[in-house]
Protein backbone atom coordinates (compact mmCIF):
# COMPACT_ATOMS: atom_id res chain seq x y z
CA UNK A 1 0.00 0.00 0.00
CA UNK A 2 1.66 3.30 -1.17
CA UNK A 3 1.95 5.52 1.87
CA UNK A 4 1.36 9.33 1.71
CA UNK A 5 2.46 12.34 4.29
CA UNK A 6 -0.08 15.27 4.14
CA UNK A 7 0.84 18.25 5.61
CA UNK A 8 -2.43 20.76 6.31
CA UNK A 9 -2.89 22.87 9.11
CA UNK A 10 -6.33 22.82 8.63
CA UNK A 11 -7.98 20.06 10.66
CA UNK A 12 -10.93 19.82 9.13
CA UNK A 13 -9.25 19.95 5.51
CA UNK A 14 -6.90 17.24 7.07
CA UNK A 15 -9.63 14.90 7.92
CA UNK A 16 -11.57 15.20 4.77
CA UNK A 17 -8.19 14.29 2.65
CA UNK A 18 -7.39 11.81 4.90
CA UNK A 19 -10.97 9.64 4.98
CA UNK A 20 -10.83 10.37 0.89
CA UNK A 21 -7.19 9.22 -0.23
CA UNK A 22 -7.51 5.98 2.28
CA UNK A 23 -11.02 5.40 0.74
CA UNK A 24 -8.57 5.44 -2.79
CA UNK A 25 -6.64 2.93 -1.08
CA UNK A 26 -3.58 4.95 -0.05
CA UNK A 27 -1.95 4.58 3.72
CA UNK A 28 -2.61 8.48 4.56
CA UNK A 29 -0.40 9.96 8.30
CA UNK A 30 -1.69 13.90 8.89
CA UNK A 31 1.23 16.65 9.78
CA UNK A 32 -0.54 19.95 11.21
CA UNK A 33 2.85 21.85 10.76
CA UNK A 34 6.29 21.50 8.88
CA UNK A 35 8.45 20.53 12.23
CA UNK A 36 5.78 17.93 12.69
CA UNK A 37 6.29 16.66 8.82
CA UNK A 38 10.34 17.01 8.93
CA UNK A 39 9.90 14.43 12.15
CA UNK A 40 7.82 12.22 10.42
CA UNK A 41 10.26 11.79 7.21
CA UNK A 42 13.05 11.36 9.03
CA UNK A 43 11.16 8.04 10.92
CA UNK A 44 9.22 6.62 7.93
CA UNK A 45 9.38 6.12 4.11
CA UNK A 46 6.39 8.03 2.39
CA UNK A 47 5.88 7.47 -1.86
CA UNK A 48 4.35 10.99 -1.62
CA UNK A 49 3.62 14.07 -0.30
CA UNK A 50 1.13 16.36 -0.60
CA UNK A 51 1.94 19.85 1.84
CA UNK A 52 -0.20 22.76 2.07
CA UNK A 53 2.32 25.90 1.46
CA UNK A 54 0.21 28.32 4.30
CA UNK A 55 0.68 26.81 7.88
CA UNK A 56 1.60 28.58 11.52
CA UNK A 57 5.56 28.50 11.65
CA UNK A 58 7.77 27.26 8.70
CA UNK A 59 5.79 27.07 5.30
CA UNK A 60 5.33 24.57 2.89
CA UNK A 61 8.08 26.00 0.69
CA UNK A 62 10.50 25.94 3.45
CA UNK A 63 9.69 22.45 3.93
CA UNK A 64 10.12 21.46 0.66
CA UNK A 65 13.47 23.23 0.87
CA UNK A 66 14.64 20.99 3.99
CA UNK A 67 13.07 18.01 2.29
CA UNK A 68 15.11 18.66 -0.79
CA UNK A 69 17.99 18.03 2.07
CA UNK A 70 17.17 15.01 3.00
CA UNK A 71 15.21 13.34 -0.29
CA UNK A 72 15.15 14.86 -3.51
CA UNK A 73 13.79 11.72 -5.19
CA UNK A 74 10.24 11.42 -3.50
CA UNK A 75 7.31 13.07 -5.52
CA UNK A 76 5.69 16.44 -3.51
CA UNK A 77 2.19 18.30 -4.73
CA UNK A 78 2.20 22.02 -3.36
CA UNK A 79 -1.99 21.99 -2.47
CA UNK A 80 -2.65 25.74 -1.81
CA UNK A 81 -5.51 27.88 -1.88
CA UNK A 82 -3.18 30.90 -3.41
CA UNK A 83 -2.39 31.09 -6.71
CA UNK A 84 -0.03 33.68 -5.60
CA UNK A 85 3.00 31.35 -5.12
CA UNK A 86 3.32 30.22 -8.32
CA UNK A 87 5.76 33.33 -8.86
CA UNK A 88 8.34 31.77 -6.31
CA UNK A 89 10.91 29.38 -8.12
CA UNK A 90 11.56 27.44 -5.15
CA UNK A 91 7.96 25.83 -5.90
CA UNK A 92 10.31 24.12 -8.48
CA UNK A 93 11.16 21.80 -6.21
CA UNK A 94 7.37 20.48 -6.22
CA UNK A 95 6.42 18.16 -8.87
CA UNK A 96 3.05 19.78 -9.22
CA UNK A 97 0.55 23.28 -7.52
CA UNK A 98 -3.01 22.52 -7.39
CA UNK A 99 -4.98 25.14 -6.16
CA UNK A 100 -7.52 23.97 -3.83
CA UNK A 101 -11.13 22.48 -4.79
CA UNK A 102 -14.24 21.14 -3.35
CA UNK A 103 -13.86 18.72 -5.86
CA UNK A 104 -10.78 16.23 -4.83
CA UNK A 105 -10.65 14.49 -8.92
CA UNK A 106 -7.52 16.88 -9.89
CA UNK A 107 -5.21 16.06 -6.51
CA UNK A 108 -6.20 12.35 -7.08
CA UNK A 109 -5.33 12.06 -10.55
CA UNK A 110 -2.31 13.58 -9.62
CA UNK A 111 -1.32 11.47 -7.07
CA UNK A 112 -2.23 8.74 -9.22
CA UNK A 113 0.11 9.90 -12.27
CA UNK A 114 3.15 10.93 -10.33
CA UNK A 115 2.90 7.45 -7.89
CA UNK A 116 2.72 5.64 -11.56
CA UNK A 117 5.54 7.92 -12.57
CA UNK A 118 8.20 7.03 -9.95
CA UNK A 119 7.70 3.47 -9.83
CA UNK A 120 7.88 3.08 -13.24
CA UNK B 1 -5.50 29.00 -19.34
CA UNK B 2 -4.90 32.43 -18.14
CA UNK B 3 -6.84 35.15 -19.77
CA UNK B 4 -5.31 38.58 -21.68
CA UNK B 5 -7.88 41.07 -21.15
CA UNK B 6 -8.05 44.42 -22.84
CA UNK B 7 -8.64 48.08 -21.02
CA UNK B 8 -9.96 49.30 -24.30
CA UNK B 9 -9.81 53.03 -22.87
CA UNK B 10 -6.07 52.84 -22.35
CA UNK B 11 -5.11 50.01 -24.73
CA UNK B 12 -3.38 48.15 -21.74
CA UNK B 13 -3.81 44.31 -21.89
CA UNK B 14 -3.48 42.34 -18.57
CA UNK B 15 -3.01 39.25 -17.96
CA UNK B 16 -5.47 37.41 -15.73
CA UNK B 17 -5.11 34.40 -13.77
CA UNK B 18 -8.12 32.58 -13.68
CA UNK B 19 -7.48 29.72 -11.99
CA UNK B 20 -9.62 28.97 -9.11
CA UNK B 21 -8.29 30.78 -6.10
CA UNK B 22 -9.50 30.95 -2.75
CA UNK B 23 -11.48 33.99 -1.02
CA UNK B 24 -10.26 37.92 -1.83
CA UNK B 25 -8.76 37.50 1.38
CA UNK B 26 -6.30 34.63 0.26
CA UNK B 27 -3.34 38.61 -0.34
CA UNK B 28 -3.70 39.25 3.37
CA UNK B 29 -0.40 37.97 4.95
CA UNK B 30 -0.62 34.95 7.22
CA UNK B 31 -0.76 35.85 10.64
CA UNK B 32 2.29 35.73 12.19
CA UNK B 33 4.16 35.13 9.27
CA UNK B 34 7.65 35.83 8.84
CA UNK B 35 9.29 36.87 6.07
CA UNK B 36 11.27 33.34 4.69
CA UNK B 37 14.66 32.84 4.91
CA UNK B 38 16.91 34.74 1.99
CA UNK B 39 18.86 31.50 1.16
CA UNK B 40 17.32 28.30 1.75
CA UNK B 41 19.42 25.10 2.08
CA UNK B 42 18.03 23.98 -2.09
CA UNK B 43 17.79 26.01 -5.26
CA UNK B 44 16.07 23.98 -8.44
CA UNK B 45 18.33 26.14 -10.87
CA UNK B 46 21.65 24.60 -9.11
CA UNK B 47 23.81 21.75 -11.10
CA UNK B 48 22.75 18.88 -9.54
CA UNK B 49 19.01 19.79 -9.51
CA UNK B 50 18.48 19.44 -13.06
CA UNK B 51 15.39 17.00 -13.31
CA UNK B 52 13.28 19.79 -10.64
CA UNK B 53 13.24 21.80 -13.69
CA UNK B 54 11.22 21.07 -17.09
CA UNK B 55 13.36 19.56 -19.67
CA UNK B 56 16.21 22.11 -20.87
CA UNK B 57 15.13 23.90 -23.88
CA UNK B 58 18.74 24.53 -24.70
CA UNK B 59 22.36 24.59 -22.98
CA UNK B 60 26.12 25.69 -23.22
CA UNK B 61 27.43 22.60 -22.16
CA UNK B 62 30.91 21.09 -21.28
CA UNK B 63 31.78 18.69 -24.28
CA UNK B 64 30.48 15.15 -22.98
CA UNK B 65 28.36 16.18 -20.66
CA UNK B 66 24.36 15.51 -21.14
CA UNK B 67 21.33 17.10 -21.65
CA UNK B 68 19.68 17.80 -18.17
CA UNK B 69 22.54 16.87 -16.16
CA UNK B 70 25.50 18.39 -14.82
CA UNK B 71 28.30 20.51 -16.98
CA UNK B 72 26.19 23.34 -18.62
CA UNK B 73 27.32 26.95 -18.40
CA UNK B 74 23.84 28.42 -19.27
CA UNK B 75 20.68 26.91 -19.66
CA UNK B 76 17.78 27.49 -20.46
CA UNK B 77 14.36 25.81 -19.27
CA UNK B 78 10.35 26.35 -19.79
CA UNK B 79 9.06 27.78 -16.98
CA UNK B 80 7.58 25.35 -14.70
CA UNK B 81 4.30 26.96 -14.26
CA UNK B 82 4.31 29.44 -16.55
CA UNK B 83 1.99 32.95 -16.85
CA UNK B 84 1.06 32.10 -20.34
CA UNK B 85 0.56 28.86 -21.62
CA UNK B 86 2.06 27.50 -25.20
CA UNK B 87 -0.97 27.23 -27.76
CA UNK B 88 -2.11 28.14 -30.91
CA UNK B 89 -2.66 31.74 -31.91
CA UNK B 90 -5.24 32.75 -29.93
CA UNK B 91 -8.28 34.63 -31.45
CA UNK B 92 -9.58 37.41 -30.02
CA UNK B 93 -12.90 37.25 -28.05
CA UNK B 94 -15.49 40.09 -27.91
CA UNK B 95 -18.62 40.17 -25.45
CA UNK B 96 -20.68 43.65 -25.81
CA UNK B 97 -17.68 46.58 -24.91
CA UNK B 98 -14.80 43.69 -23.60
CA UNK B 99 -12.38 42.27 -25.13
CA UNK B 100 -10.03 39.22 -24.27
CA UNK B 101 -8.28 36.48 -25.47
CA UNK B 102 -6.67 33.02 -23.88
CA UNK B 103 -3.30 33.48 -22.36
CA UNK B 104 -2.01 31.64 -25.10
CA UNK B 105 2.85 32.28 -25.09
CA UNK B 106 5.90 31.58 -24.17
CA UNK B 107 7.36 32.00 -20.36
CA UNK B 108 11.45 30.67 -20.71
CA UNK B 109 14.28 31.09 -17.30
CA UNK B 110 17.07 31.34 -18.70
CA UNK B 111 20.07 30.64 -15.73
CA UNK B 112 22.82 32.08 -16.66
CA UNK B 113 25.39 30.52 -14.48
CA UNK B 114 26.02 26.99 -12.42
CA UNK B 115 26.93 29.25 -9.42
CA UNK B 116 24.37 30.07 -7.44
CA UNK B 117 26.25 33.02 -5.63
CA UNK B 118 27.58 34.97 -9.03
CA UNK B 119 25.56 37.67 -10.17
CA UNK B 120 25.42 39.04 -13.49
CA UNK B 121 27.95 41.50 -12.88
CA UNK B 122 30.78 39.01 -11.77
CA UNK B 123 30.10 36.77 -15.15
CA UNK B 124 33.32 36.64 -17.06
CA UNK B 125 32.68 38.77 -19.93
CA UNK B 126 33.01 35.85 -22.76
CA UNK B 127 30.57 34.27 -20.38
CA UNK B 128 27.31 37.22 -20.10
CA UNK B 129 28.42 37.50 -24.05
CA UNK B 130 27.33 34.54 -24.51
CA UNK B 131 24.46 34.79 -21.70
CA UNK B 132 22.90 37.68 -24.56
CA UNK B 133 23.81 35.85 -27.81
CA UNK B 134 21.40 33.22 -26.16
CA UNK B 135 18.81 35.72 -25.73
CA UNK B 136 19.19 36.50 -29.52
CA UNK B 137 18.93 32.86 -30.60
CA UNK B 138 15.62 32.64 -27.79
CA UNK B 139 13.99 35.78 -29.81
CA UNK B 140 14.80 34.43 -33.12
CA UNK B 141 13.10 31.02 -32.55
CA UNK B 142 10.49 32.38 -30.18
CA UNK B 143 9.45 34.78 -33.11
CA UNK B 144 9.28 32.01 -35.89
CA UNK B 145 5.57 32.23 -34.55
CA UNK B 146 3.92 34.91 -36.08
CA UNK B 147 1.77 34.93 -33.34
CA UNK B 148 4.48 35.47 -30.43
CA UNK B 149 4.42 39.27 -31.57
CA UNK B 150 6.60 40.40 -28.95
CA UNK B 151 9.42 38.92 -26.98
CA UNK B 152 9.91 40.32 -23.76
CA UNK B 153 13.77 39.82 -21.68
CA UNK B 154 13.45 40.52 -18.68
CA UNK B 155 15.77 40.07 -15.03
CA UNK B 156 15.02 40.68 -11.87
CA UNK B 157 17.20 40.57 -9.24
CA UNK B 158 16.81 41.19 -5.18
CA UNK B 159 13.59 40.42 -3.86
CA UNK B 160 12.11 43.92 -3.90
CA UNK B 161 12.37 43.92 -7.69
CA UNK B 162 10.01 40.70 -7.97
CA UNK B 163 12.86 37.86 -7.78
CA UNK B 164 12.17 34.95 -5.19
CA UNK B 165 15.29 33.20 -6.37
CA UNK B 166 19.04 34.72 -6.02
CA UNK B 167 20.27 32.36 -8.16
CA UNK B 168 21.53 34.43 -11.39
CA UNK B 169 18.38 33.97 -13.86
CA UNK B 170 16.62 36.00 -16.83
CA UNK B 171 13.41 35.18 -18.16
CA UNK B 172 11.17 35.52 -21.59
CA UNK B 173 7.61 35.88 -21.70
CA UNK B 174 6.82 36.45 -25.26
CA UNK B 175 2.98 37.56 -25.84
CA UNK B 176 -0.01 37.57 -28.34
CA UNK B 177 0.41 41.54 -28.82
CA UNK B 178 2.51 43.88 -28.65
CA UNK B 179 2.45 45.70 -25.20
CA UNK B 180 1.26 49.33 -24.75
CA UNK B 181 4.65 50.14 -23.52
CA UNK B 182 6.43 49.35 -26.49
CA UNK B 183 3.88 50.50 -29.23
CA UNK B 184 3.84 54.03 -26.94
CA UNK B 185 7.72 53.82 -27.37
CA UNK B 186 7.57 52.83 -31.08
CA UNK B 187 4.54 55.78 -32.23
CA UNK B 188 7.01 58.45 -30.56
CA UNK B 189 10.14 57.28 -32.39
CA UNK B 190 7.81 57.07 -35.46
CA UNK B 191 6.14 60.61 -35.14
CA UNK B 192 10.03 62.00 -34.46
CA UNK B 193 11.25 60.43 -37.25
CA UNK B 194 8.96 61.16 -39.70
CA UNK B 195 7.96 64.94 -38.46
CA UNK B 196 10.92 66.60 -37.03
CA UNK B 197 14.55 64.64 -37.38
CA UNK B 198 13.98 62.72 -40.42
CA UNK B 199 16.62 60.43 -38.69
CA UNK B 200 16.20 57.99 -35.95
CA UNK B 201 15.22 59.80 -32.57
CA UNK B 202 17.72 57.25 -30.49
CA UNK B 203 20.50 57.90 -32.86
CA UNK B 204 20.09 61.87 -32.50
CA UNK B 205 19.94 61.65 -28.42
CA UNK B 206 22.99 59.77 -28.32
CA UNK B 207 25.28 62.40 -30.69
CA UNK B 208 23.94 64.74 -28.06
CA UNK B 209 24.58 62.85 -24.85
CA UNK B 210 27.97 62.15 -25.69
CA UNK B 211 28.58 65.54 -27.05
CA UNK B 212 27.38 66.98 -23.58
CA UNK B 213 28.48 64.48 -21.44
CA UNK B 214 26.14 65.35 -18.78
CA UNK B 215 24.79 62.28 -18.18
CA UNK B 216 26.93 59.56 -19.50
CA UNK B 217 28.14 56.82 -17.39
CA UNK B 218 29.91 54.85 -19.85
CA UNK B 219 31.19 54.33 -23.12
CA UNK B 220 33.23 51.89 -25.36
CA UNK B 221 33.31 52.26 -29.24
CA UNK B 222 30.18 50.26 -29.97
CA UNK B 223 27.69 51.11 -26.99
CA UNK B 224 26.67 53.85 -24.78
CA UNK B 225 25.43 54.11 -21.21
CA UNK B 226 23.21 56.86 -20.60
CA UNK B 227 21.03 58.17 -17.38
CA UNK B 228 17.62 59.45 -19.45
CA UNK B 229 17.19 62.72 -19.84
CA UNK B 230 14.10 62.13 -18.11
CA UNK B 231 14.60 59.77 -15.60
CA UNK B 232 11.45 58.00 -13.78
CA UNK B 233 13.62 56.26 -10.89
CA UNK B 234 16.71 57.16 -9.40
CA UNK B 235 19.91 56.23 -11.01
CA UNK B 236 17.95 54.06 -14.06
CA UNK B 237 20.42 53.74 -16.93
CA UNK B 238 19.64 52.74 -20.43
CA UNK B 239 22.41 50.81 -22.45
CA UNK B 240 22.49 51.77 -26.38
CA UNK B 241 24.40 50.37 -29.46
CA UNK B 242 26.19 53.43 -30.95
CA UNK B 243 25.13 51.62 -34.27
CA UNK B 244 21.42 52.31 -35.29
CA UNK B 245 19.43 48.75 -35.42
CA UNK B 246 15.93 47.90 -34.46
CA UNK B 247 16.37 44.46 -34.00
CA UNK B 248 18.05 42.81 -31.34
CA UNK B 249 17.89 39.42 -33.02
CA UNK B 250 20.30 40.67 -35.47
CA UNK B 251 23.28 41.93 -32.96
CA UNK B 252 26.64 40.19 -34.57
CA UNK B 253 29.01 38.30 -31.82
CA UNK B 254 31.20 41.13 -31.34
CA UNK B 255 28.26 43.26 -30.41
CA UNK B 256 27.60 40.62 -27.75
CA UNK B 257 30.88 41.15 -26.14
CA UNK B 258 31.07 44.96 -26.24
CA UNK B 259 27.65 44.66 -24.66
CA UNK B 260 28.69 42.65 -22.00
CA UNK B 261 31.24 45.15 -21.12
CA UNK B 262 28.74 47.87 -21.24
CA UNK B 263 26.37 45.85 -18.79
CA UNK B 264 28.74 44.79 -16.27
CA UNK B 265 30.67 48.39 -16.15
CA UNK B 266 26.67 49.67 -15.30
CA UNK B 267 25.92 46.68 -12.73
CA UNK B 268 29.11 46.99 -10.99
CA UNK B 269 29.05 50.75 -10.85
CA UNK B 270 25.42 50.05 -9.47
CA UNK B 271 26.90 47.71 -6.97
CA UNK B 272 29.77 49.37 -5.91
CA UNK B 273 28.44 52.76 -5.90
CA UNK B 274 24.97 52.25 -4.38
CA UNK B 275 25.50 48.85 -1.99
CA UNK B 276 23.98 46.33 -4.57
CA UNK B 277 20.17 46.91 -4.41
CA UNK B 278 17.71 45.22 -6.25
CA UNK B 279 16.86 45.87 -9.95
CA UNK B 280 14.91 45.38 -13.08
CA UNK B 281 16.42 45.14 -16.21
CA UNK B 282 14.52 44.89 -19.58
CA UNK B 283 15.33 44.38 -23.12
CA UNK B 284 12.99 46.84 -25.79
CA UNK B 285 13.47 45.64 -29.47
CA UNK B 286 11.04 45.50 -32.53
CA UNK B 287 7.95 43.36 -32.02
CA UNK B 288 8.40 39.83 -34.05
CA UNK B 289 9.13 41.08 -38.04
CA UNK B 290 6.49 39.01 -39.06
CA UNK B 291 4.32 41.65 -37.23
CA UNK B 292 6.39 45.26 -37.49
CA UNK B 293 6.77 44.90 -41.18
CA UNK B 294 3.18 45.01 -41.90
CA UNK B 295 1.67 47.15 -38.73
CA UNK B 296 5.11 49.86 -38.57
CA UNK B 297 6.29 49.56 -42.52
CA UNK B 298 9.95 51.89 -41.84
CA UNK B 299 10.32 50.51 -38.16
CA UNK B 300 13.90 49.68 -39.07
CA UNK B 301 14.52 52.97 -40.06
CA UNK B 302 13.57 55.19 -36.58
CA UNK B 303 13.12 52.34 -33.41
CA UNK B 304 16.60 51.75 -31.40
CA UNK B 305 16.93 48.46 -29.70
CA UNK B 306 17.87 49.74 -26.11
CA UNK B 307 18.64 47.73 -22.39
CA UNK B 308 16.89 49.74 -19.44
CA UNK B 309 18.00 49.02 -16.14
CA UNK B 310 15.68 50.15 -13.16
CA UNK B 311 16.87 49.91 -9.82
CA UNK B 312 14.39 49.84 -6.71
CA UNK B 313 15.22 52.94 -4.77
CA UNK B 314 12.20 54.09 -4.18
CA UNK B 315 8.57 53.24 -3.98
CA UNK B 316 6.29 53.51 -6.77
CA UNK B 317 3.00 55.06 -5.03
CA UNK B 318 -0.33 56.86 -5.40
CA UNK B 319 0.86 59.80 -7.37
CA UNK B 320 3.19 57.64 -9.96
CA UNK B 321 -0.14 55.00 -10.19
CA UNK B 322 -2.56 57.44 -10.57
CA UNK B 323 -0.94 59.59 -13.00
CA UNK B 324 1.73 58.13 -14.61
CA UNK B 325 4.21 60.59 -13.31
CA UNK B 326 7.32 59.95 -11.41
CA UNK B 327 8.84 61.91 -8.81
CA UNK B 328 12.38 61.38 -9.33
CA UNK B 329 14.93 62.83 -6.54
CA UNK B 330 17.59 62.26 -8.08
CA UNK B 331 18.55 64.16 -11.18
CA UNK B 332 20.55 62.38 -13.59
CA UNK B 333 22.97 64.75 -14.17
CA UNK B 334 23.67 63.57 -10.37
CA UNK B 335 23.03 60.35 -10.98
CA UNK B 336 25.62 59.79 -13.86
CA UNK B 337 28.16 61.99 -12.56
CA UNK B 338 28.14 59.44 -9.16
CA UNK B 339 28.00 56.48 -11.78
CA UNK B 340 30.97 57.85 -13.85
CA UNK B 341 33.23 58.76 -11.34
CA UNK B 342 33.08 54.33 -9.64
CA UNK B 343 36.86 52.92 -9.95
CA UNK B 344 36.50 49.61 -12.01
CA UNK B 345 38.83 47.13 -12.37
CA UNK B 346 38.13 44.91 -15.56
CA UNK B 347 37.09 41.07 -14.93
Amino acid sequence: MKKILLVEDEKALSLLYEEELEREGYEVVVAYDAESALEQIRKEKFDLIITDIRMPGRDGIELIASIMGLRKDIPIIINTAYQSYKDDFMTWAADAYLIKSSSLDELKNKIKELLEKSSS
Amino acid sequence: MPELRKDILTGRWVIISTERSKRPDDFRPAPGAEPRPESLSFCPFCPGNETKTPPEIMALRQPGTKRDQPGWQVRVVPNKFPALQPGPPPPKKTNGIFQWMDGVGVHEVIIETPEHHQEMSELQLEHLAEVLKIYRFRIREIEEQYHHQYVQVFKNKGKEAGASLSHPHSQIIATPIVPKRIKEEIYGAERLYRSHFRECAFCRMLREEISSGQRLVYKNDRFVVLTPFASRFPFEMVVIPQKHSAFYREISDEDCLALAEALKQSLLRLKLQLGDPAFNLVLHHSPNPQVSDKAWPGIENYYHWHIEIMPILTKVAGFELGTGFYINPVPPEVAAEYLRNTSISQR
